[in-house]
């Protein structure tokens, strides 16, 4: 009686470590699917959604483990969250580079009328700070610190224009209309404080 | 066809100004630079349209620089 439920337990044994030996190949692959899908999308995942891939590749750590530990049952249960997630992932990284792609055309279209604006108003503000500094005193309304104020901002306004143009000739128009609006806004602030706002 | 009561410069940013009644550049000058003895300045800007900086007209579009 004791021998056989020793060859029972010999037996049943035999059966678990093939049942095993049967689950690993099948997580095996299923793991290296999904780190094939993964990695297909790590590039744009990484610029547009990094946040999400950080979440995959710890979901991916987790069943690698499980794997390690030889619970390929875990593994296969898990496996197809695992590419639910990077599914989503790719979809994600998609959208925001699509997203993205299609900021920087507007940008490059907007980059068109200010390259030309821009100078415009540099020009007339340069020209009025020239007239005004032969003046022998101010217009009412215009005071010598806000002279003296525009004098300097006519300077930081050439200098960051000149940084809009390098960012547009490098091909970046998001940091390009980024700084010639802040090259607007304060040449508009200066063109008001000179009394250029007015008719 | 042009007005030529209108300088043909577009910057948007120079400003402008329409000529009134007992106006006169030096009049304009006090009032844009605070200095009448600069409205050669407005002369100079407005060439295309005024040949004499003492003949100006009511509603002639003066550029001021």
């Amino acid at each position: 009686m004791k021998k056989q439920f020793v060859w029972l337990v010999a037996a049943l044994m035999a059966v678990l470590l093939v049942g095993c030996a049967n689950d690993k190949a099948p997580a095996e692959q299923a793991i290296a699917g999904a780190e094939q899908a993964l990695a297909a999308t790590r590039d744009a995942a990484q610029k547009y959604a990094p946040d999400a891939l950080q979440a995959v590749d710890s979901q991916l750590a987790q069943v690698k483990d499980m794997f390690a530990k030889g619970d390929y049952k875990s593994v296969m249960a898990n496996i197809p969250a695992l590419n639910t997630a990077i599914g989503s992932l790719k979809d994600t990284a998609s959208a925001k580079m699509a997203e993205a792609q299609q900021a920087m055309a507007k940008a490059k279209d907007d980059w068109g009328s200010v390259s030309t604006d821009v100078p415009k108003m540099v020009a007339a503000i340069q020209s009025r700070v020239d007239v005004l500094s032969k003046s022998h005193s101010l217009p009412k309304g215009v005071t010598k610190d806000a002279l003296a104020s525009a004098k300097s901002g006519l300077d930081s306004m050439k200098s960051a224009w000149s940084d809009a143009m390098s960012a547009a000739s490098g091909g970046d128009y998001s940091t390009a209309m980024s700084k010639a609006q802040a090259v607007k806004d304060q040449g508009s602030q200066i063109m008001q404080s000179l009394g250029m706002s007015s008719g | 066809m042009a007005d030529d009561k209108t300088p043909a410069d577009s910057n948007p940013y120079t400003q402008t100004y329409v000529v009134q009644s007992g106006d006169s550049l030096s009049k304009i000058a006090q009032k844009y630079y605070g200095d009448a003895s600069l409205y050669d300045k407005i002369f100079q800007a407005n060439r295309d349209v005024l040949k004499d900086p003492n003949k100006i007209q009511v509603g002639q579009k003066l550029r001021i620089p």
